[in-house]
This record gives structure tokens, C-alpha cells and sequence, in this order.
């Protein structure tokens, strides 16, 4: 017989666990639950919750075993859980209902139930404001839930007389009822646990999608205010070719270049390359190129156009930003160039007929680091057929997918195989052996070249 | 890739060394930039640059010797760097910052001047 009376209670906990599970499950997925778990309490959310767990209390009480007249039942488990994860005001409630039911069906221990009810809903209430109005967590609400149990069989062995059949209900039922409804709050206990869990997670991966998408809003900002510095075509160069190309990384770094026409016929070349990355870069690149077409309009030599320009922007530059320039004036009435190299990578002149290009090389500091820094400038007879090759250390430093640099060997190489093509051509020959070099690795820096060609 | 760059960071008395070995291009310079900011964010004061290992530097490599400079500079602090090689001496050159930065031949020269300026 004691197999089969426990065979009967294994199925009705197995039974009873499963509805806890489903209630569970639904509960925590009402919005008036996730409004409370995001700290929202509203009238509306808090009645509708109060009516839930009083709704699993009464099914608590019908669910219960009944053993000698007394019932084990887990009619606590909706006002404790009600309590822990919402607060007293629905723990209260949702006693309420379940003790309200309790009482009306009477029996030896009504008072001492419907008051261990009411109290189990208050507690677990009182409990959620003393974590700081938010759920307790597994380990506390199970303890909790222990506790609670004993105290309910407390009570009903202070409440109920004769005593010797209190003790005898509270003998029958105390192990089970203490099982039982510890297992209901650790169910719900673990569900919450997963959702709260689950919802930081999704908070987190918004926050980071967020993120991300302000990264691309910012290189695409930087992208935009860089190719709208650069000229959409180059000025027409009494006495020259001229044709340059810019392609920017994709974490755009700030390479520019220029061609603003000077008086008598000549035009001021500008190749420059911001160190620095993104929209800083993108916006100290605006400002140089600014500052540098400002000062080469004014009548005044290359070397004083660039001292001028150096001080305004080295005023600005902030976090150890610079630029490296070269800037070159083209005379095509006595066939030279006239040229200030800040820092800059040498460019390359081939002469006509000859055979190794010579580097132009560096006159003065880069820009914006020294506000009082002087500059000294260099004169070029050119003669036709001469070709200068501008460009800045995106070109060289491109690797290729075994991190080998291009190099000036290449470029050179490169352009001595095309010296007698148009300017134009050289540029697309040195930008292909780049991308063919380069082949599928994402390139760090911007690459821009400029070729300025005496006919 | 981040290039082959390899940094490390060491304490000598006040000064706080940082060696910087491999390449310091535009896909490894943020790296040496955090390093010596945690440096800096610290509250180091005397900072050594140890590029003697140093193969190759490009802009984006001078940009964050530049910062730690000019951060040092407004803070009151010093910057030196220790065995530049000639092919980063040149670089350094054509971009003038042989006329800002304090260089020497090797650590030990560098860590003297620490030692008689402060």
C-alpha cells in the first residue's frame, strides 16, 4: 500500500512541477512581468500579475495531497514568487486570493494556512525592497521559500488545537510541503534567472550593434568630407600634364592633393598626408588644405606660403596631429619648379633620357608641430620629357598578402616601363601594379599620386 | 594584420621604459599608442622609447611619438628616445623630428639624462 500512496504523490509532484513549469513560462513572458523586471510598476501590470500568482495559488491548494485530513499543497508558491520578483504589493494580493480560497473551504487548519499565505506573499515582498527592489536570485528565493514552509508549519502548531493532531498533520506533511514548494520557487527562480540573463545579453548585442553602426556612420562621415576636399578635376597646367588620382583605406587616413592656379600661368601642386585616422584626420586634412590654398594665392614665395600655412595649422593641431607636404610651384615660362618638401616623402624626377629618378628631398619640418618652425625651398630647371611623380606612403607601403611592402623599387620600376605615356596613363599603370600587388589585403593607408609631365 | 610589432614596457627607478621592436606602420601604431598612454595615465612623467629593435616607422608611427610628446611637454614631462637605426634616423630627418625629439645613442645614454635632469 506505502507504494502505491507514494506512487500517487510521485505523479501529482511530477504533475504539479509541469503546471509550475508552464505558469512559469508564461507568466515571465507577459509584458507586466518584463515591465516590473525593467522597473516599471503600474497599477494595471501589478493587478494583472496579483491575479496570476493568486490564480497558481488556488491552484496550489487544488492540487495538494491530502494526508490525514491536512493537505501538502504549494499554495504558497504563488504569493512567495509573486513577492520575490514583484514586490510586496502583488505578493499581498496574491495571497489575498489564495488565503480568501483557503478559508472558504475550511477544515481543521484554515486559519493557520490562510495566514501562512498571506504572510508568504508579504514576506517575499518585504524581501524584493530589501535587495533593492529587484529579484533576489535563486539561492536566496529557495532559502527563502524553506523557511517559509517551516514557519507555516509553525504556526499551525501554535495555532491549531488539540495540539497532538496539529503535530500530527505537521509530522505528515512538513517534509513534503517544504520539498515541494522549494522546487516551485527554484523553477521559477531558474526561469527568471534565464530571462534576466537573456535580456542583458540582448541589451548588450544592441549596445554593440549601436556601436558599430556609429563606427561605420563615422568612417563614412570621415570618407564624405575627404572627397569633397579633393578637386573633382584638375586645372588645366599651361606648359604640363598633369593627372592625379587619391583612393582612400577604408579606415580613411587624410591624403590630399591640389592644383591651384597662380597668377602669370603657374600653379601651386600640393600632395599632403595627415597622420591620423577617421574623422579627426578628415577634418584636419579640410583645415590644412584650407589654410594651404589661402596662402598660395597670396603673391609670396613657396617657402613663406608654407611658414605662413605651418603656423595657422600648428595653432589647431591637437593629440600630435601633422601633416606631411609637398608643395611645388610650376613655372612653365622658365620651364621650373619651385618646390618647399615638409616631411614628405621624396617625390621622384625623371629626367628625360636619364636613368635613375632623384628624389626630391625634405627642406623643413612636417606640419603643426613647430608653430615657429623656418622652411627652406629648392629650384628645378625641368627640360620636355621630364616627369615628376608625386605621391605618399600608402603607394609604397601597400603589402601584399605576405606582407611584403611595394616599395619604391616597384614604383619605379613601374613607372620607368611607361615614361613616354600621358601623365594620365602612368597614374592608372602605378594604381594597377599597386591593386595587383596588394591583390585581396585591405590596405591601411589612403594611396594618392599625382604625375606632372613637361611637354 | 597588426604587423609584426612586439611591445613591451619596463621600470628603471622613475623612468618608464617602452620598447618597441618589429614595425611601427599604420596597422600597428595603435597598439604602441595604448601602451604608452597606459604609461602616461599612470602618471609616468620620464618616458623612454626604446626603438633600437625598431625596423621600420611610418607617419602613423611618428604621429604617436608626436602625441606622447606633446602630452609629456604640456604635463611638464620629458621624452627620449634611445637607438634610433639609420634607416629610422632618415625617417625621422625627412620629417624634421630629429630637431624636436631628445635622441641618443643607446638606453643607458638616454637613462643618464634622466638622471641629470631631474
Amino acid at each position: 500500500m506505502a507504494f502505491s500512496v507514494f506512487g500517487d504523490m510521485f505523479l501529482v509532484l511530477l504533475q504539479m512541477i509541469c503546471v509550475i513549469m508552464v505558469a512559469a513560462y508564461l507568466i515571465t513572458r507577459t509584458t507586466s512581468f518584463t515591465r516590473v523586471l525593467d522597473g516599471i510598476f503600474t497599477w494595471k501590470g501589478q493587478a494583472v500579475l496579483t491575479l496570476l500568482f493568486g490564480a497558481l495559488s488556488i491552484y496550489g491548494t487544488e492540487s495538494g495531497i491530502t494526508i490525514l485530513g491536512a493537505t501538502a499543497n504549494v499554495r504558497d508558491l504563488g504569493p512567495m514568487v509573486g513577492g520575490l520578483a514583484c514586490g510586496p504589493v502583488v505578493g499581498l494580493g496574491a495571497g489575498l486570493i489564495g488565503a480568501a480560497y483557503r478559508f472558504s473551504l475550511g477544515g481543521f487548519t484554515a486559519v493557520p494556512c490562510a495566514t501562512a499565505t498571506i504572510l508568504a506573499g508579504l514576506f517575499g515582498g518585504a524581501i524584493f525592497l530589501a535587495a533593492g527592489r529587484r529579484f533576489i536570485g535563486m539561492h536566496g528565493a529557495v532559502l527563502f521559500a524553506v523557511g517559509m514552509e517551516a514557519f507555516h508549519m509553525g504556526i499551525t502548531l501554535l495555532l491549531c488545537r488539540p495540539f497532538e493532531q496539529a503535530l500530527e498533520v505537521v509530522e505528515g506533511v512538513a517534509l513534503p510541503m517544504i520539498i515541494a514548494n522549494a522546487t516551485g520557487v527554484f523553477l521559477f527562480a531558474f526561469i527568471i534567472g534565464n530571462l534576466i540573463t537573456e535580456r542583458q545579453t540582448k541589451t548588450e548585442r544592441d549596445i554593440y550593434l549601436s556601436e558599430l553602426e556609429r563606427k561605420k556612420a563615422e568612417l563614412r562621415i570621415a570618407h564624405d568630407i575627404q572627397m569633397s576636399f579633393l578637386p573633382d578635376r584638375l586645372p588645366e597646367v599651361p606648359g604640363f600634364e598633369l593627372a592625379a588620382l587619391s583612393v582612400p583605406a577604408k579606415e580613411v587616413g587624410g591624403d590630399f592633393y591640389d592644383a591651384i592656379p597662380l597668377p602669370g600661368g603657374r600653379t601651386a601642386l600640393v600632395i599632403a598626408d595627415v597622420a591620423g585616422k577617421g574623422v579627426p584626420a578628415a577634418l584636419f586634412m579640410a583645415l590644412s588644405r584650407t589654410v594651404l590654398r589661402a596662402n598660395a594665392l597670396v603673391p609670396r614665395s613657396a617657402r613663406d606660403a608654407v611658414r605662413e600655412a605651418n603656423m595657422l595649422i600648428a595653432d589647431d593641431a591637437k593629440s600630435g596631429m601633422f601633416v606631411t607636404l609637398f608643395y611645388a610651384v610650376a613655372d612653365p615660362a622658365n620651364k621650373t619648379l619651385t618646390y618647399v618638401n615638409a616631411g614628405h616623402n621624396p617625390p621622384l624626377l625623371f629626367r628625360s633620357g636619364g636613368d635613375r629618378p632623384v628624389g626630391l628631398k625634405g627642406t623643413g619640418i612636417i606640419l603643426g608641430v613647430m608653430p615657429e618652425a623656418e622652411y627652406g625651398e629648392e629650384t628645378i630647371s625641368l627640360k620636355s620629357g621630364d616627369l615628376v611623380l608625386l605621391y605618399t606612403d600608402g603607394i609604397t607601403e601597400a603589402i601584399n598578402p605576405d606582407e611584403e611592402q611595394f616599395g619604391e623599387e616597384r614604383l619605379i620600376e613601374t613607372v620607368t616601363g611607361c615614361l613616354d605615356r600621358p601623365s594620365a596613363e602612368i597614374v592608372d599603370r602605378v594604381r594597377d601594379a599597386v591593386m595587383a600587388f596588394s591583390g585581396d589585403e585591405p590596405q591601411f593607408d589612403d594611396l594618392t599620386l599625382m604625375v606632372l609631365r613637361v611637354v | 594584420m597588426s604587423g609584426h610589432v612586439e611591445i613591451t614596457g619596463r621600470r628603471a627607478g622613475t623612468v618608464d621604459i617602452v620598447v618597441v621592436k618589429g614595425r611601427l606602420d599604420a596597422g600597428s601604431s595603435e597598439k604602441a599608442e595604448e601602451q604608452i598612454n597606459r604609461v602616461l595615465d599612470a602618471g609616468g612623467r620620464s618616458l623612454l622609447v626604446n626603438l633600437c629593435d625598431l625596423d621600420y616607422i611610418s607617419s602613423s608611427g611618428l604621429r604617436v611619438l608626436l602625441a606622447a610628446l606633446k602630452r609629456l611637454k604640456k604635463d611638464g614631462g620629458m621624452l627620449r628616445i634611445a637607438c634610433a637605426q639609420p634607416q629610422i634616423l632618415e625617417v625621422f630627418t625627412m620629417a624634421g623630428f630629429h630637431r624636436i625629439f631628445s635622441l641618443f645613442p643607446d638606453e643607458a645614454a638616454a637613462l643618464a639624462g634622466f638622471a641629470t635632469e631631474t
